[in-house]
């Protein structure tokens, strides 16, 4: 019961802070709202015995990719005066499609039967050790490859960002 | 597999020959290890094999592996002139290229979703940094951006579909979420059928069907027009070929749902493709027009994927992209000289230059689906398919535009017959006419003679 009455505080911390990325004015306050929906995802995490991925999440996006966002928005300049004067159209359009597909998805998980919630009992499953003897036998080619997508991410970083000798 | 981790090797083998100072080395050493790798591939035929339960290497994946290579040698060939000017980068660009074909490699022979999205990731990374690879060209930039910005947007579709999926199955491996409406075809969770949809989505986002092409035309324009032309065979082949595995394999037993869908956007992209295409005077626009139309004709392929019409896709790709090289093969080197990429940039041609626009008329040609050419007969097989399994209408949207797709490939042909002739001198080289008259050559012997490629399944 306990941890039921902790999964709704985690799930609306979670709701309220995503809508605060969205409507918040300043893209500074966003990222760190964003931070913060990171963090309670990460709870979720937890609660779902999946403790490794918790503490990848925490140090991947609240650490690494929080750092480069927030230097991305500083470089930018995004202030108030430098963006162009944009037409509501688009904004209707994305409103209209983006409740279709909530819609959607609502109307398919009422009609579909989930299983009630219930916390899962303590268990290991979400240990570096499983997790890594799941990577390293039933999932060791997606793993293998997936070093090719990261060399080529890497070398396109270099092509892309390197000083030119000409 | 073999073949992955060969190409695989050659990849990281361009990318130390930059290090080791073999820069050199690395355009005979791609040619002919991908010419290795083309006879290795032809080993696996009819071997039916299982890897890790993440690969299933059949006689699918070595046919369209075989053809994504061929294209990728025939882009190599065309690079190394090219790029002569950009000594510098060759190892760098070179290296991405063969990532490029390592993920279309893997987006054949996938058995497990989770090697899909690896396949689709890598190839589309890949892309997104050579769209932006003239970084001093705003136009580049933006291209590279967009597609970015446009293909992450539709990885996230694809990846929440996945989960939906897997959350109603319970498992990624594609034979496991075949079964699963036949065994429990009492209570099918909707949220399998979201998943479906959403999958669906990014898979048409990834071919540019309509209505998800928007990126396509100004990416095409932006990118250089080397990546232009691998861009859109290669993407093209590997895409198709995943999303046909994917709905003829996985998502065949659930069919009301997603052929009302499927038959919607053909209609669109036939529609949109065509029509659009009328009023471009760019060519890379021209072409990218032409091929959302051409996603169009294969996705009649997608819809009557009951039939298993695996030879029809493998003959209508291997024509598509092989006119499509050809004409590419012809414009880089009358662009290069033009300095623009307006279709007026080959006016009077046919005067300069009369083979080399004979053989963009007969690229052309191939394109629009004028007999003898190969893009005749692979209309023809689609449509036939398309017809035997009952679907009317699009076959008449998709006739109604090849008629119309016969205007605007026209444009290009009166240009260079009907336009007086520019100051410019167009020089071609050794390379870009060995892949021309590869490319034409193949046009007309399988255009003549199908059955080779009819006779494999």
């Amino acid at each position: 019961m306990s941890s039921q009455i902790l999964f709704f505080i985690l799930a609306s911390l979670t709701i309220v802070s995503a809508l605060f990325v969205v409507f918040s004015k300043s893209p500074i306050y966003s990222v760190m709202w964003m931070i913060f929906c990171f963090f309670t995802i990460a709870g979720h995490y937890v609660m779902l015995n999946a403790q490794f991925l918790a503490i990848v999440h925490v140090i991947v996006y609240a650490g690494a990719i929080m750092v480069l966002l927030l230097f991305t928005v500083m470089l930018l300049n995004l202030n108030k005066e430098s963006e162009p004067h944009k037409s509501p159209l688009p904004k209707f359009a994305a409103i209209i499609t983006g409740g279709l597909l909530m819609l959607v998805l609502l109307a398919a998980m009422h009609s579909s039967t989930l299983p009630e919630y219930s916390s899962p009992a303590f268990s290991d499953v979400g240990y570096v050790q499983k997790v890594g003897t799941k990577i390293f036998t039933e999932f060791l080619l997606p793993f293998e490859m997936t070093s090719v997508l990261f060399i080529a991410a890497m070398i396109g970083s270099v092509v892309l960002a390197k000083k030119d000798k000409n | 597999m073999n073949t992955l981790i060969f190409t695989s090797l050659l990849g990281f083998f361009c990318m130390v020959a930059e290090i080791l100072n073999l820069r050199k080395l690395i355009g005979p050493v791609l040619v002919l290890g991908l010419a290795l790798i083309f006879g290795l591939n032809q080993q696996d035929w009819n071997m039916n094999q299982t890897f890790y339960g993440m690969l299933q290497v059949d006689n699918f994946s070595v046919a369209f592996g075989s053809l994504a290579i061929f294209i990728t040698l025939l882009v190599f060939i065309l690079s190394s002139e090219y790029y002569a000017d950009q000594e510098h980068h060759i190892s760098d660009y070179m290296t991405i290229l063969c990532f490029v074909l390592v993920g279309a490699l893997m987006m054949f022979s996938f058995s497990n979703l989770t090697m899909l999205f690896l396949g689709i990731e890598t190839l589309s990374i890949a892309l997104y940094i050579m769209a932006g690879s003239k970084r001093f060209d705003k136009r580049s930039n933006e291209a590279g951006f967009k597609y970015f910005l446009m293909g992450a947007f539709a990885s996230g579709f694809l990846l929440f579909g996945i989960a939906l999926v897997f959350g109603s199955t319970g498992s990624f491996d594609i034979q496991k979420i075949a079964e699963y409406p036949i065994l429990n075809s009492q209570n099918i969770s909707p949220l399998y059928y979201t998943g479906i949809v959403l999958i669906i989505f990014a898979m048409l986002f990834k071919v540019s069907a309509a209505p998800f092409h928007f990126w396509a035309p100004d990416v095409y324009e932006g990118a250089p027009v080397l990546i232009t032309a691998y861009m859109s065979t290669l993407v093209k082949v590997a895409a198709f070929a995943a999303f046909y595995k994917l709905v003829s394999a996985v998502f065949v037993y659930s069919t009301p749902h997603f052929e009302f869908v499927l038959n919607i956007a053909a209609i669109l992209t036939l529609a949109v493709g065509n029509l659009m295409a009328l009023s471009q005077t760019n060519f890379k626009r021209l072409l990218a027009y032409s091929g959302i139309s051409h996603a169009g004709y294969l996705m009649l392929i997608i819809l009557s994927s009951k039939s298993q019409p695996v030879a029809a896709l493998l003959y209508y790709l291997l024509g598509y992209s092989v006119s499509t090289i050809a004409a590419f093969a012809v414009a880089m080197p009358v662009f290069k000289a033009a300095n623009s990429e307006n279709i007026d940039a080959f006016n009077g041609l046919g005067t300069k230059k009369p083979v080399l626009a004979a053989a963009l008329s007969i690229a052309m040609l191939g394109l629009a689906g004028i007999p003898p050419f190969m893009g005749f007969f692979g209309k023809y097989f689609i449509f036939t398919e398309a017809l035997q399994n009952g679907f009317f209408i699009t076959t008449i949207v998709a006739i109604v535009g090849s008629m119309i797709g016969i205007y605007y490939y026209f444009k290009v042909i009166l240009a260079m017959y009907g336009q007086p002739a520019n100051e410019v001198k167009v020089e071609t080289t050794f390379n870009y006419n060995l892949v021309l008259w590869v490319c034409l050559a193949i046009s007309l012997a399988l255009g003549l003679y199908p059955a080779p490629i009819v006779n494999l399944f």
